[in-house]
């Protein structure tokens, strides 16, 4: 099972993790994507980190880095990687990391496991839509493939609000960078199309409104399905906003909530006509 | 067809009664039963054990007339008006031309607080008008304090009494005059003590943190704790964006209880029915949320501004 919430530290993540790291320098950075990579190593995964103007032998300080470069396990790349400055394509992206996936199994790697600084990627809203929907697309892959990730963000370089588009699009991220989370549901616990996470008020609202236009939901049957059992809070403005993005889809949503708990209690006073809370 | 007292009236006819015996109660509830019951019209009956024991024991079996509980049925107005409602829409559907419901809603005689119910008798007269509905509302004499007898007529356009002399209420007042100048809010007793968390302009999420923190001390259960932190969550969204500043959040906490209330700088929701229907302005779905979430729902206006005073305790107290 992919792991989801609030981290304050990468260790132990597994094959199908995909965790925001939202850093404020070097210093809370580096060592981190050390971890999360040496992990991976270990893991017996092929493991690449990629960043803006990365050289080949950056990361050989780190313990059996430098060995595992030179069997191929391990590789550094520009963050050029991503098609050069102009905003991402998700789809072709997607496709990218999912060849480079089958590749690493093919060489005999337990899966592919990803390090990136994406920070220049980001700098414009247009570069940020297309990054937040590639990470959404690139989260689904993961749920199902046998891809890791870690994202870094610099928050000094990208401003709060920025990091929070895109941390929120992650199942796991550092507390501080959002509080809301919409990601790919794990296809191993639920049907659903999603799974949305954290707390979501007045503070999160055109954040949210924000996630669900890059997520683009389909409806399936004429109901987007949301996995809500991580759902701490939601008020009534944020959940009328959730069901109207979807009825403005023609659909019904459908929240999978825990038996109690404020979302179901809410869901029951306000009793939208296209919202259906199941309780498990 | 409109019958009885309501005949050729449009709307709610709203009447109270005041009776200080049995014998009383059931002179002035029975003919108001049996009227409808007799005139092929939903007949509702909504009391609490002893006064519904009452009237099953004088009607007898297979009466036609509804019971509902009273007790459960007059937890929160807000929710009695919204389940009134639907059953008066059904019955209207069904093609009745008047409904007849008969209840007592609680007060300080019986252990709760009047605020919330005196604004409930005024808006009834707004918020069934819309429905052919003949309404009765007995008032025991020897327990309702003199202020709810008082408020009874200023908020009940009719008057019965015991011997079936009906007269138009001398003291009734338009339900927005009322609602605007007459409600008097009662101090809760915890708000003499120094409050157990105080913020200022907090967000919401900071508010809701500061309140849940007061569980150890309270230990409410889930539902009780969840509504309480959607109502705060609510009150303080309102504040930031219907308000103005300062707002002050205080919470006060005792075992089984925590109350919370939350002040602004401005004049409050303009709608004086706000937080009873889901309508009711700016900020009225968060109003009416809280009122139905919360055990007691406190709205006030003084020289600091806009209070909002919200109530969560366990049902067992």
């Amino acid at each position: 099972m992919r792991r989801t919430g609030f981290v304050d530290a990468v260790d132990g993540l597994g094959r199908h993790d995909h965790v925001c790291w939202v850093f404020d320098g070097p210093e809370d950075y580096l060592p981190v994507v050390a971890r999360f990579l040496a992990d991976g190593l270990e893991g017996g995964h092929r493991v690449v980190f990629v960043a803006d103007g990365a050289r080949p032998g950056d990361l050989d300080g780190v313990d059996g880095f430098a060995a595992a470069r030179a069997a191929g396990a391990a590789q550094v790349w520009d963050l050029a990687a991503y098609g050069g400055a102009g905003p991402v394509d998700p789809d072709a992206q997607v496709r990218a990391y999912a060849a480079m996936t089958e590749q690493a199994i093919a060489d005999g790697f337990a899966g592919l496991r990803v390090a990136a600084n994406a920070t220049p990627l980001v700098r414009t809203a247009q570069a940020r839509a297309a990054f937040a929907r590639y990470e959404f697309l690139v989260d689904g892959y993961m749920a199902r493939h046998p891809m890791s990730a870690m994202c870094g963000y610099h928050r000094g370089e990208l401003g709060g609000d920025a990091v929070a588009e895109l941390a929120g699009m992650h199942p796991l991220a550092r507390p501080s960078s959002t509080a809301l989370r919409l990601f790919a549901a794990d296809p191993r616990t639920t049907t659903a199309a999603a799974a949305l996470a954290g707390e979501i008020d007045l503070a999160g609202h055109e954040q949210l409104r924000t996630a669900l236009a890059r997520a683009d939901l389909t409806p399936v049957g004429g109901t987007v399905t949301v996995d809500a059992r991580e759902l701490a809070f939601i008020d009534h403005r944020g959940l009328a906003l959730l069901a109207g993005h979807v009825r403005d889809r023609g659909a019904t949503i459908e929240l999978l909530v825990g038996r109690h708990g404020p979302v179901s209690l809410l869901a029951g006073v306000l009793q939208l006509d296209n919202l259906r809370v199941v309780a498990s | 067809m409109r019958t009885g007292p309501a005949v050729g009236h449009e709307g709610i006819f709203h009447e109270a009664a005041f009776y200080a015996s049995d014998e009383e109660f059931l002179a002035v509830v029975l003919p108001f039963l049996q009227g409808g019951v007799a005139a092929g019209e939903p007949t509702v009956s909504i009391f609490g054990g002893h006064r519904q024991q009452l009237i099953r024991t004088a009607l007898g079996a297979g009466s036609d007339v509804v019971f509902i509980d009273g007790g459960a049925h007059y937890r929160r107005p807000a929710a009695a008006i919204r389940r009134h409602r639907e059953m008066l829409a059904g019955y209207v559907a069904g093609g009745a031309t008047q409904i007849r419901i008969t209840g007592d809603v609680p007060h300080p005689g019986v252990g709760v607080p009047w605020e919330w119910w005196a604004r409930y008798e005024a808006a009834a007269n707004e918020v069934y008008a819309e429905f052919p509905m003949y309404g009765l509302c007995p008032y025991d004499t020897r327990t309702a304090p003199l202020e709810v007898l008082d408020d009874v007529r200023r908020t009940h356009t009719h008057v019965v009494t015991a011997d079936g002399q009906r007269q138009r209420s001398a003291t009734y007042h338009a339900p927005r005059d009322f609602l605007a100048t007459a409600v008097a809010t009662v101090p809760d007793p915890v708000e003499a003590r120094p409050p157990g968390c105080e913020l200022s302009d907090p967000l919401p999420a900071h508010a809701r943190a500061a309140v849940a923190d007061l569980q150890r001390v309270a230990a409410l259960g889930e539902d009780e704790l969840n509504g309480l932190l959607l109502s705060v969550s609510e009150a303080v969204t309102n504040a930031m964006i219907h308000g103005r500043p300062p707002v002050r959040v205080r919470a006060w906490a005792e075992p089984s209880r925590i109350v919370v209330a939350v002040t602004d700088g401005g004049p409050g929701p303009a709608d004086p029915a706000a937080g009873l229907m889901p309508a009711g302005g700016p900020g009225g779905l968060g109003l009416w949320m809280a009122h139905q979430l919360c055990a007691y729902v406190s709205l006030w206006r003084d020289a600091d501004g806009f209070t909002i005073r919200l109530i969560a305790e366990n049902p067992t107290l």
